[in-house]
């Protein structure tokens, strides 16, 4: 890369975790050298927040990253956040919103008035910041995972196209589901209902409340700190990339007439029972022994 | 008097501080947050099991913490529950491993820049990166997991993460004889000696040797009250009075008010402010080296720096002990029983920045109530001037003096404050 690009990191109401999970990405001193943080809340940056408050209208950076919630009445030593953000999303090339806050609302949207995601209020599209549709790239997840923000921001940094999706999201990333590399899949594709927390076996699709069939990301793909995921250690997913998050009733499956309410993305219920029916018709019996007993 | 206005940065979002300048000295001082994001009302009317995965979105560097006092609160109101030893010491280890993370982040990306130590990012990133990884071994990820609910933990940590956890252990303690000093860890548990420590190699002897130079070492003084809730394998419950110790506190006798021009709550004892933290677990659990750092120096900024950082030889013990101790072949979970329809709960954690206590109140199943006492409540809110811990380490200070450093030495955590 010629010249380093010009990184923006801006806060809203944030929880600070998509700053500190950047910090786990295993080559970040490395991204460090290609790129220049005009700030960033943790790391080394050129400025201080406080000159940018002073003098933000004569500031420019090439990608603002926008963390937590938008709120209409924020201001930080009496500018106000709204009219900051406007200034550096005109000259900026690209806006990344960083985390599922920034994009939706997410969990603090519902602590006060007025508070939403740059684009969106949940699901809804908003017209406050439209004329930056087109250059916005929204990255959800709570937090978002450290190698999204480092993929996109190299790739936006080299040039080449980004598929995103109807919410702006890169469909490398959020074209799955967190389901897809779950070490419980088994369990899900042979309709083995049970799930005991503290144990290896068994699907939380269920009973648990597992969101992960139809929750866009890939958090079991790329796994977290390179080692793991909630469902992989018997969490279920909370569907924290969505626009819907943080539902209610977080540890349970919502059944209608014992069928779970919500079925795996895209998939109709006639194609859902027809499949777990055939499913259900077999005992396979390795699915209800443990993994880890011994054997003759 | 025009009061003087300044903008605190990087302590988890930002503080404004404010105080008036009087023939040189601070006058006056007070704190204010910007906003709060009203997590205690977003938990309102929710079911009880929806606080594990709200609660930990309080912060993003502590939020582990958060997730244990949440826990906890919950069994409490269940009256509770039964746990295995392999449960109690699996959340033992993710938080105090989260400790270690914020401990090594604090030191190299907040203090070292203000003494202008010219420490590598990678003494920041590298022991923290590991830790958060050992963690999300057992819990799946970090920051933000839930792996903790009434009865256990989910997770089912065979001899794969058991060999991950230790050997990602030894790394960690390599980091801190690279890093922090160049020596055993367990040899800073018994040191009783300053000058032992200030004649080795390593960023923490460098920082109290150019605090040393600068003249800083006594300033930051504050009230000289320490205050710790929490109990486990190294801390214990107690308050100290300087150094006179008195055991078991009752977490009744909390008081809190909210501080109109501050926009968050401050905290008292039984009507007195107190210090908490990694100097206040140090002085009710006399460790002879911060014990002797106290006696020299006071409550002052270089005691408490040397506080936290120590504690992170502590807490690599800890963590070995922890992990030596996990009996794969115990349950991780034992079922609880249903939800009470009513009760009162009570979570108390030491968090990284101090004793963290959560309360929650259910009624027909569902939170009506819920209230968060953050460590940097206890540290940097108060009506009053003449109360405040934070107000006692800056009032009377001299305006050339490190303000910025004093008052970053208490590792404040905006987000959490105002939660
Ligand atoms: S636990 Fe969740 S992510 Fe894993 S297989 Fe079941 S539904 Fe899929
Ligand atoms: S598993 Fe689900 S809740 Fe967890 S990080 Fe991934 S999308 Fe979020």
């Amino acid at each position: 890369m010629a010249e380093k690009k010009l990184l923006l990191w801006l806060s809203q109401l944030a929880c600070n975790a998509n700053a500190h999970s950047l910090l786990n990405h295993p080559s970040l001193e490395e991204f460090q050298k290609s790129f220049d943080w005009l700030y960033h809340p943790l790391l080394p940056s050129l400025s201080s927040l406080d000159e940018i408050l002073d003098n933000y209208e004569e500031m420019e950076c090439d990608i603002l990253l926008i963390d937590g919630a938008l709120c209409a009445g924020l201001s930080k030593k009496g500018v106000r956040m709204r009219d900051m953000l406007e200034h550096f999303a005109k000259s900026c090339s690209h806006i990344l919103t960083v985390g599922t806050c920034a994009t939706y609302g997410g969990i603090f949207s519902a602590g006060g008035e007025d508070r939403s995601g740059l684009h969106f209020d949940g699901e809804k599209r908003l017209d406050g910041f439209s004329d930056f549709f087109e250059k916005s790239i929204s990255l959800p997840g709570c937090p978002v995972h450290p190698e999204i923000v480092v993929s996109v921001i190299t790739a936006l940094a080299q040039g080449g196209s980004l598929p995103l999706d109807s919410y702006r999201r890169p469909k490398e990333y959020y074209g799955y589901t967190v389901h897809d590399g779950c070490s419980r899949n088994e369990y899900f594709e042979y309709k083995i209902d049970r799930h005991d927390f503290g144990h290896l076996e068994g699907c939380m699709f269920y009973e648990h409340g597992c969101r992960g069939t139809y929750s866009a990301g890939s958090c079991n793909m790329i796994l977290w700190n390179g080692v793991s995921s909630k469902t992989r250690v018997g969490e279920p997913c909370h569907g924290c990339t969505e626009a819907d998050f943080p539902t209610r009733g977080l540890w349970r499956t919502e059944k209608h007439m014992g069928i779970p309410a919500r079925l795996p993305l895209g998939v109709s219920k006639r194609a859902y029972l027809s499949l777990a029916g055939v499913a259900k018709a077999f005992r396979i019996d390795r699915f209800h022994r443990r993994i880890l007993e011994d054997e003759e | 008097m025009s009061r003087t206005l300044r903008l605190i940065e990087k302590v988890e979002g930002e503080v404004s501080l404010s105080y008036r300048v009087e023939n040189g000295r601070l006058r006056a001082v007070s704190t204010s947050f910007f906003s709060s994001r009203g997590i205690e009302k977003i938990l309102r009317n929710r079911e009880a099991m929806d606080a594990l995965v709200i609660n930990p979105r309080v912060c993003g560097i502590c939020g582990h913490a958060h997730l244990m006092a949440t826990v906890r609160a919950l069994e409490s109101a269940m009256g509770n529950p039964k746990l295995t030893a392999k449960a109690e010491a699996l959340r033992e280890l993710t938080l105090t491993l989260e400790m270690i993370q914020n401990h090594f982040k604090w030191f190299f990306l907040t203090i070292a820049p203000l003494l202008g130590m010219k420490s590598p990012i990678q003494a920041a990133i590298e022991p923290s990166r590991t830790a958060a990884s050992m963690i999300a071994v057992v819990a799946g990820q970090y920051p933000h997991n839930s792996y903790a609910i009434p009865g256990g933990v989910v997770c089912e940590p065979t001899i794969r993460e058991k060999s991950i956890l230790l050997y990602s252990l030894e790394k960690l303690i390599g980091y801190f004889t690279r890093y922090i000093v160049d020596t055993d860890f367990r040899s800073i548990e018994e040191c009783e000696k300053i000058e032992n420590i200030l004649r080795m190699d390593g960023y923490l002897p460098q920082a109290m040797r150019l605090i040393m130079e600068r003249g800083w070492e006594r300033l930051g003084r504050s009230r000289d009250r320490f205050i710790v809730f929490g109990e486990n394998g190294i801390f214990r419950q107690g308050k100290s009075m300087a150094t006179r110790y008195y055991p078991s506190l009752r977490p009744d006798y909390i008081e809190e008010s909210f501080v109109p021009e501050s926009g968050a709550n401050s905290v008292r004892y039984r009507g007195r402010h107190y210090e908490t933290g990694p100097l206040a677990r140090a002085m009710v659990a006399k460790r002879p080296l911060i014990r002797e750092a106290h006696r020299r120096y006071g409550d002052s900024l270089l005691s408490r720096i040397m506080a936290r950082v120590c504690e992170i030889a502590s807490l690599l013990h800890y963590c070995r002990e922890l992990i030596a101790g996990i009996d794969l072949s115990q349950e991780s979970y034992i079922e609880p029983g249903e939800f009470p329809q009513s009760g009162v709960g009570w979570g108390v954690v030491e968090a990284a920045r101090g004793s963290l206590i959560h309360r929650v109140e259910i009624e027909e199943g569902l939170i009506a109530d819920y209230s968060i006492i953050t460590p940097t409540q206890w540290n940097l809110v108060a009506s009053d001037a003449e109360e405040g811990i934070l107000h006692g380490a800056l009032e009377g200070e001299s305006a050339d003096a490190p303000i910025e450093l004093i008052f970053k030495s208490f590792d404040v955590c905006s987000v959490c404050t105002t939660h």
